[in-house]
């Protein structure tokens, strides 16, 4: 049986990345029928199923620890409980914000991941090897767009880098453990995420250099999940109106 | 080519390791890579698949066999000779027969993998289309798992996910 | 590239070759790209696959609105995979107009000038969870009787979009029932929901198969050349039989005080539709008819950019090859 304050840990970890996926998807679906073109529409809309899979998937997992209902963390927790990143509930921006957010996550979920697949707690070790299959697929996605709109015209050239400029200290927040992290990491059922810091500013440094954009300096990063920005509370207000709109409804 | 759509790109799906590609439809796309991953997305939600291609629209010489009828139909200036893909359809009754891949052949025209075809096979309509322009996945296992199998997990998108529900039902429960 | 072979009434051999596409078509054969095809029929079709790709896209508005209010993760899954397969079809659609020789390009231009119609259900507005459910059972409901008889099209391309398109739908129409009936055995704020979104969506649903054949001038040369194999009437009946008695047996009232069931024909007879509203619809004066077309131009213009880098792009890997 797991030890309490470790299962209170890992619960706690289970939901900030069940919030991080579910924010984000929130996001991706925004732009459902507002694509550049047809075929974005229904690849937009397929990353926005697969990232709500994940949060499912990682809400299964937290459910088997403490019988929790999916949709009652989701859509009737108190806003201010919430414990996603800030970088996945700033507001879409144009396209090549939402593309240059998209990589910059899933460059880090495939980091994630791939140790996250070894984890000594067997449940989380099996989801993790799941939804790693599909991030490949974000990450050549997201960065095939990357790069296209890094290398393409000016405009698109300047609308990236200022996405960058924007984004990438948020990126850095992904880094940061959260309160009671250190006990998962080291009984190994949590990768350490400072030992992942330094491979992804590598690779995203490298990518990013390649296609021509320059990474910022500097910027503020996020302390704690518990910091959001003001877009926070009307993404949730809108996401669980219905469900708060009738609290007596059994099922939806 | 370049109007506000991008250019279209056939899209050929294979199924599993044994099943004959098929030419599925087509997506706009502004390069061929970008077609590759945006026909993973519009072509494998549902069923899995082993394998995918893709091939710029204008590349295709496609006749139908109506079409053959005319002596001069397959005649046209040949090049260096080169690997074709030539694909049939069968039949005109089952909506759902799309063109299967009849093989690949050296020729030194459109016409004439299409001619080479015929030896093999019968059709009502073909398509023929140069190797060198066709981008695919690579069978590799790690390809084929990032990019086909998660579809196979998604139950929820299977009808049988859902049973059918009557309001009698709905009553007793 | 396929080469069309169209046919006019002033070319010489056009009534032998009538006669033969006439036959073909009795013999239940498909016309495919390429093959010989009166200039009316590749006009009528154009219209038709294009109008009902126009639709799809345009129905993914006042859905998608819905995706980020769903109440719970199943049903935000599930709308989720129903937008996105509206995307789907839109492009089969596209695709299966293509192969009649009309270009994307083309077709997108006369959405956002106004001058293409499309389906007039996408006028009107989502007001409420509920609609989601009700525009899954009875929207999808009458799209899927419509779209079952249009698989049997002539037209190759058509015909299997139509297949693959009604297989996808019967999901959605199955999803859509759930939920309404879920609803109205529900709390009470759930039964008024959902009879509301019935109430206001039923009418606009009973239009969806068009006016009465009396008043459809296109329908018998649609009928002679197998682009339509029934008329608006007889799916609106077949609808209208299949629902009826499930939506009364969940409890809820239909919004129509002259609908009866005839014991004779065993159909479900309606009270007067309309149609003066159904025109006003079409002609452009619905409640979300601006902006819809307003929301597509917008998403048009502002993709500009993007579609604009994605050329550049691909230019110079082609220059960049070429060395």
């Amino acid at each position: 049986m797991l030890d309490p304050y470790l299962k209170e840990a890992l619960i706690r970890k289970l939901t900030a990345l069940a919030d991080d996926e579910v924010v984000l998807a929130q996001r991706l679906s925004e732009w459902v029928a507002h694509a550049p073109i047809l075929e974005e529409d229904i690849a937009i809309a397929n990353l926005a199923q697969d990232e709500l899979g994940h949060a499912k998937l990682y809400l299964e997992l937290r459910q088997e620890l403490d019988g929790s209902d999916p949709d009652q963390v989701v859509f009737l927790r108190d806003p201010l409980d919430y414990g996603n990143a800030v970088l996945v509930e700033l507001p879409r921006g144009d396209w090549a914000f939402t593309m240059v957010r998209q990589y910059l996550f899933d460059a880090y979920e495939g980091l994630w991941l791939r140790e996250a697949a070894s984890s000594r707690y067997a449940p989380l070790a099996e989801v993790a090897a799941r939804i790693l299959k599909e991030e490949r697929f974000h990450l050549k996605h997201s960065s095939l767009w990357v790069e296209r709109l890094a290398l393409g015209t000016e405009e698109s050239h300047r609308r990236a880098q200022e996405a960058l400029d924007l984004l990438f200290p948020y990126a850095r927040q992904l880094f940061r453990p959260l309160e009671g992290e250190e006990a998962l990491v080291e009984a190994g059922f949590v990768p350490d995420l400072k030992a992942l810091e330094g491979p992804y500013l590598e690779e995203v440094g490298s990518f990013l250099k390649g296609v021509g954009l320059r990474v910022p300096e500097g910027g503020y990063v996020p302390k704690s999940r518990r910091e959001h920005t003001e877009h926070l509370w009307s993404l949730l207000a809108e996401m669980q109106s219905v469900a708060r709109w009738d609290r007596e409804a059994k099922a939806w | 080519m370049w109007g506000t759509e991008w250019p279209r790109y056939e899209v050929i799906k294979q199924d599993t390791e044994r099943s004959l590609p098929q030419m599925v439809g087509s997506v706009h796309a502004a390069d061929p890579e970008h077609a590759l991953l945006v026909a993973r997305h519009v072509f494998v939600r549902r069923p899995s698949a082993y394998a995918l291609f893709v091939a710029p629209a204008e590349a295709f010489f496609h006749v139908t066999q109506e079409g053959l009828r005319d002596p001069m139909a397959l005649e046209m200036p040949e090049g260096e000779a080169e690997a074709y893909w030539v694909f049939a359809k069968r039949s005109h009754r089952r909506s759902m027969v799309y063109g299967d891949l009849v093989g690949r052949f050296l020729a030194k025209s459109p016409g004439e993998a299409v001619k080479e075809a015929l030896l093999q096979t019968q059709g009502v309509a073909f398509w023929a289309v140069p190797e060198r322009v066709i981008l695919g996945t690579e069978p590799k296992a790690e390809v084929i798992e990032s990019w086909f199998a998660p579809a196979k997990d998604k139950t929820y998108r299977l009808q049988s996910y859902y049973g059918l529900i009557t309001a009698k039902e709905m009553e007793d429960a | 590239m396929v080469r069309l072979r169209i046919g006019y009434p002033e070319d010489p051999d056009y009534g032998e070759r009538l006669a033969e596409f006439e036959a073909r078509i009795a013999r239940g054969e498909k016309i495919e790209p390429g093959d010989w095809m009166p200039a009316e029929y590749r006009r009528q079709l154009i219209r038709m696959i294009s109008q009902h790709a126009h639709s799809e896209w345009v129905g993914m508005l006042p859905e998608g609105a819905w995706i980020p209010r769903a109440p719970s993760l199943r049903r935000k899954l599930i709308l989720l995979a129903k937008v996105q397969d509206e995307a789907g079809h839109g492009q089969y659609l596209y695709h299966a107009a293509e192969t009649l020789g009309i270009t994307r390009e083309e077709m997108v231009e006369a959405l956002l000038s106004g001058k293409a119609k499309y389906s007039n259900i996408f006028n009107y507005p989502t007001l409420t969870w509920a609609d989601i459910g009700i525009i899954g059972w009875l929207v999808d409901g009458m799209a899927i009787k419509n779209q079952t008889m249009l698989a049997q099209c002539s037209y190759g391309p058509y015909s299997r979009a139509m297949v693959r398109i009604c297989a996808e739908e019967t999901f959605h129409h199955k999803q859509g029932k759930e939920a309404v009936l879920l609803y109205a055995k529900g709390t009470r704020k759930q039964r008024q929901m959902v009879q509301d979104a019935l109430n206001r969506w039923w009418w606009p649903t009973l239009m969806m198969a068009g006016p009465h054949d009396s008043e459809s001038p296109h329908t018998p040369l649609l009928l002679r050349w197998g682009i339509k194999t029934k008329t608006n009437d007889q799916i609106r009946q077949e609808f209208l039989n299949e629902h009826v008695p499930e939506l009364l047996e969940a409890g809820l009232s239909i919004p129509d005080p002259d609908l009866r069931y005839d014991e004779k024909t065993g159909n479900w007879l309606h009270g007067p539709i309309l149609w003066e509203e159904f025109w006003k619809v079409i002609g452009g004066e619905g409640p979300m008819n601006r902006h819809r077309l307003l929301a597509r131009r917008r998403a048009h213009e502002e993709g500009r950019w993007v579609r604009e880098a994605l050329e550049a792009h691909a230019r110079q890997r082609l220059a960049q090859a070429a060395d």
